[in-house]
């Protein structure tokens, strides 16, 4: 007789039951981990094969997805980026499907999903940048420019520094779009500081600098690309564009010249042609004109005169146009009745006071007429321009 | 260890079931079960106990590896009919699952009867019903028909399933391994629980639903096993699927306590729309099983070209389980207008879907319609309330939160359950608030739960959770009377006793005993115990080494009854000083109260 933990005596046939019940237990046991070990080799061939499709699925729709975004068809890649997170979702993919979305005009979806990347990534220079994107689109400039300014700030995967360039001067398209110019130009500036010493990019920051009403700043990067031995040729016309602008005739007709006479030129547009033509053509009349400081005595008075000339017939034609007008002009007739009536060369040689003064009032006289009685054309135009900026026309 | 609170139940199974309830071909309850029971209980009483834990990570592993492999089921099934990127205007999207439908009828009717329906009533009539009793044919065929269904686009979901497949393993290897029939019910539950943590990935919510829905309470016993098995599915589900919640959460914090208004607003959604879905399902299924029965077999085709029209329309995020679309409205991937637009339209196609007696679950439809309820409210907020901080995606978790606690009515398991798919805790207030207001709106909108109400429809009479949770149950203060008895000390002699309870009313006096118990005594008991004695005897001395037990006015009123048989009156017991009486107890007392109505 053994007794069991209550106590109870069995008998011989209840030890023997016992003995038998333990071993069914453990034979029961046995095939239950069988059982389980089978079931687990089965499941994981299952769930291999499946996670396996899964990768390959999501990875094919994934690339289906990015070729129909860069070919310009947001909508398919829109389902194809959707599925593609079906299977393995990423964070890439998340923000691809959204700017699918931004590129198709869905644009409060586009915004919501960005909206929901950012606040988990407020950081990330990619989300900032569509948000920004998105925030042009419709019209939220506060928010445009918190974005920029915050993409510029973020994190970028791969070449940060390119990225934050390129979002730099689409900040600076933006505000100039805005007429924004002072801050666009900081960014310029900014940008143009840090830029590599790629002709490419430094051109690009002189061309926004121009649109940012910065000519200055725009010549000084293509005069320094222009000073190159191998000058790339939209430096020479843009060095002579702005120089141009700037009433830096001599230097405008340099710079023009030598970009019309580069091989390279043909390759620009007849448009481009005819204006650069144009303005290396203005400059040249422009230098022959100019009474400048660096001429000698007797040219320089030679010039003077025959300006006094032009200008003095542009005053009668406009005092004359018009009773009005003339009122407006006296004070100008009555300091020409104070000189000398009979100028000449010598004259004005020995007198310089008097070349000065002759000088000023003619460019005072060409402002004015401009003015009152429109913009001139011919060399009382180029007149204008050397009046506007006198000092500028020879300078180097 | 105490026993487990699972009701007895010795009914034997018919083979004619209602909605899958009844087993088919499940062997009666008999009576050499119960001897060859009585016979290992004397050979081996501690047997069971032991195999009952063992068999508790055996039943977890399995129920996780069977929850893997149906969902893996799901999928593929899924990719080979609806394509990898079913979207609106593929017309394989109208036939699929009308052709699904229909071969899953096909089969429920002619070979797999008990796969009908969720699988949570199902579990519950097992336990209740049937002794724990779910057939190996019922996980065959609740695996195979739901794989299908779901996979073949019906709007349903795996999680129900889920648990009945691990509450018919647990069934299965308690019934091979020869367990008493106790233990046989209390395995059902403990493998609905491993089935469900799998399939949610989420144990503690699946342990505490299944108290929540299925036992209604528990004890050390069954809740050690639930853990156990729980656990082991889910590290089973795991290993699988990784360690990642089941729902990629995007961060969630919250910065001002006044947003909590803003979830307030989607507990009132919630609350209000939980009890329409209720209301059309309610209607809905017991119209289409009213049907002539040759109808069965294409109401699930029907069913299917539904919802297939409703994706083939513009609107495929409805078809299947949904965890994806859910994942990109957290993500905001929708604007609220279209999230509006699933949450009804994913109504009507699980309604549709679930009405036909498609095998599959309701959980998975739950949670996608809140979390593009709380996708709605969250963009909409949003969009009109731009200063609000709260994520999209937190109003998506709490959403589905908040339609778990307002449709299934579980309340406890709707935080529980939010929090661990989320694995963030700092969502708990937001929850808390907005699924609180969500069941109560819903309660007092729709008294009976969802599952209350199938299972009326399908003729049992199983234990409403609900209900039992909000028993006024009576405790003894509501009987207790002013002590209108002597109280005498043990010191006193019996003569001076005598003479005490000789004009008491009752005839009957407590005595206060010098270690602080009490004893009533009655005139009999006085008399006899008197006789033998001396007058002058101390009356402690003369009586029995029993005393009158510990009662306190909190405690239930039943359980006082048992100790009338032996005491004439009851003292009742201040918690704090024992010494002091809050007054007692009578059986007239109780029994008076008991006939009072509540």
């Amino acid at each position: 007789m053994a007794p069991t933990h209550a106590g109870t005596i069995l008998t011989p046939e209840e030890r023997l039951a016992r003995r038998n019940l333990m071993l069914r237990d453990a034979f029961s046991l046995l095939t239950l981990f069988l059982i389980t070990a089978v079931i687990f080799i089965l499941t994981l061939f299952l769930f291999r094969s499946f996670t396996n499709h899964r990768q390959e699925l999501g990875a094919r729709w994934k690339a289906r997805g990015e070729v129909a975004l860069r070919s310009g068809h947001p909508e398919i890649a829109i389902d194809d980026l959707r599925s593609a997170l079906a299977y393995v979702p990423n964070r890439e993919t998340e923000i691809e499907l959204a700017t699918a979305l931004a590129d198709a005009g869905r644009t409060q979806e586009a915004t919501v999903y960005f909206t929901t990347l950012w606040e988990s990534a407020p950081g990330d220079g990619t989300i900032n940048l569509q948000l920004a994107r998105l925030a042009v689109k419709e019209g939220h400039e506060d928010q445009a420019l918190l974005h920029y300014q915050s993409a510029l700030d973020g994190t970028w995967q791969g070449n940060g520094y390119d990225r934050r360039r390129e979002v730099r001067l689409e900040m600076a398209r933006y505000l100039i779009s805005r007429h924004e110019y002072n801050p666009a130009r900081n960014q310029l500036l900014i940008a143009a500081g840090n830029a590599p010493d790629n002709p490419a990019i430094k051109l690009e920051i002189a061309g926004l600098l121009e649109q940012a009403n910065a000519p200055q700043d725009a010549l000084g990067i293509d005069r320094s690309l222009a000073s190159r031995r191998d000058p790339p040729l939209a430096a020479l016309e843009g060095a002579g564009r702005t120089s141009f602008a700037l009433g830096m005739y001599r230097l405008a007709s340099d710079y023009l010249s030598r970009a019309l006479a580069s091989p390279l030129a043909a390759g620009f547009s007849e448009n481009q042609k005819i204006a650069d033509r144009n303005m290396l053509d203005t400059s040249l009349q422009v230098l022959k004109l100019d009474p400048g400081s660096d001429l000698a005595p007797r040219a320089r008075a030679e010039r003077l005169l025959a300006a006094r000339k032009i200008v003095r017939q542009r005053l009668t034609d406009c005092a004359g146009a018009n009773p009005l007008l003339a009122s407006r002009l006296a004070g100008l007739v009555s300091r020409w009745g104070q000189l000398p009536s009979q100028l000449t060369v010598a004259k004005l040689e020995q007198q310089p006071d008097l070349e000065q003064t002759l000088l000023q009032l003619a460019w005072d006289t060409e402002i004015a007429t401009a003015q009152i009685c429109g913009q001139p054309t011919g060399d009382d135009a180029l007149l204008l321009r050397i009046a506007r900026n006198p000092w500028t026309v020879e300078q180097q | 260890m105490p026993d487990p609170p699972i009701p007895a139940a010795a009914t034997a199974p018919s083979d004619t079931g209602i909605a899958g309830i009844s087993p088919p071909g499940a062997p009666p309850v008999s009576p050499p079960r119960a001897g060859l029971s009585a016979t290992v209980e004397r050979i081996a009483p501690t047997r069971d106990e032991r195999l009952f834990l063992v068999l508790s990570i055996f039943i977890g592993v399995i129920s996780g590896l069977l929850v893997v492999a149906f969902r893996v089921a799901i999928e593929w099934i899924r990719l080979l009919t609806l394509g990898s990127a079913p979207h609106g205007g593929q017309f394989r999207l109208l036939f699929v699952p009308a052709i699904a439908g229909l071969v899953v009828a096909a089969l429920v009717i002619w070979f797999f009867p008990a796969a009908r329906g969720s699988g949570v009533n199902q579990t519950k009539a097992a336990l209740y019903v049937y002794d724990g009793y779910i057939s190996f044919r019922t996980v065959i065929g609740k695996f195979l028909t739901s794989a299908l269904a779901i996979g073949g686009g019906h709007s349903l979901g795996p999680e129900d399933p889920s648990l009945q497949i691990g509450a018919g393993v647990a069934s299965i290897i308690a019934r091979n391994l020869h367990l008493s029939r106790r233990r046989l019910r209390m395995f059902a539950p403990i493998g609905a629980a491993a089935g469900l943590a799998a399939a949610f990935n989420a144990p503690i919510s699946a342990i505490l639903f299944v108290i929540e829905e299925v036992i209604g309470s528990w004890s050390a016993a069954v809740l050690g096993s639930l853990v156990l098995s729980a656990i082991s599915s889910v590290v089973v589900a795991r290993a699988f699927w990784g360690p990642e919640p089941l729902f990629r959460i995007p961060s969630i914090t919250l910065r001002d306590p006044r947003e909590l208004l803003a979830y307030a607003v989607l507990g009132v959604c919630g609350g209000l729309l939980a009890p329409l879905f209720s209301l059309v399902l309610g209607y809905l299924r017991p119209r289409l099983r009213a049907l002539p029965r040759w109808s069965l077999f294409v109401q699930p085709g029907i069913a299917g070209l539904t919802v297939g029209a409703i994706g083939f329309f513009g609107f495929p995020q409805v078809m299947g389980v949904g965890y994806d679309v859910i994942d990109q409205a957290m993500h905001g991937q929708f604007v609220w207008q279209v999230l509006l637009a699933l949450v009804f339209l994913k109504l009507l196609a699980t309604t549709v879907s679930f009405s036909s007696g498609t095998p599959g679950g309701m959980f998975a439809p739950t949670l996608f319609i809140g979390a593009m309820l709380g996708g709605a409210v969250g963009a909409f907020e949003k969009h009109f309330f731009p200063h609000l901080t709260g994520t999209i995606g937190a109003y998506s978790l709490v959403g589905m939160g908040v339609l778990f606690a307002g449709f299934l009515r579980v309340p406890l398991t709707s935080v529980f359950m939010v929090l661990e798919v989320s694995g963030n805790y700092s969502i708990v207030l937001p929850i808390i608030l907005a699924n609180t207001l969500a069941f109560l709106i819903s309660r007092s909108l729709q008294p009976v739960g969802i599952f209350e109400i199938f299972t009326q429809q399908d003729g049992l009479d199983l234990p409403s959770m609900e209900e039992q949770r909000e028993e006024s149950v009576l405790h003894i203060e509501d009987a207790l009377q002013p002590v209108s008895v002597p109280i005498v000390n043990g010191s006193d002699t019996l003569h001076s006793v005598s003479q005490t309870i000789s004009g008491a009313p009752g005839a009957a006096c407590l005595i206060r005993l010098f270690d602080g118990s009490w004893y009533a005594i009655g005139a009999d008991e006085l008399t006899s115990v008197a006789a033998a004695l001396t007058p002058d005897t101390p009356i402690q001395n003369a009586l029995k080494p029993d005393r009158t037990p510990l009662l306190f006015p909190d405690m239930p009123l039943d359980s006082a009854l048992h100790f009338f048989p032996r005491w004439p009156l009851l003292p009742i017991l201040n918690r704090a000083s024992r010494g002091t009486l809050e007054g007692i107890l009578t059986l007239d007392d109780v029994l008076r109260r008991y006939r009072r109505p509540v």
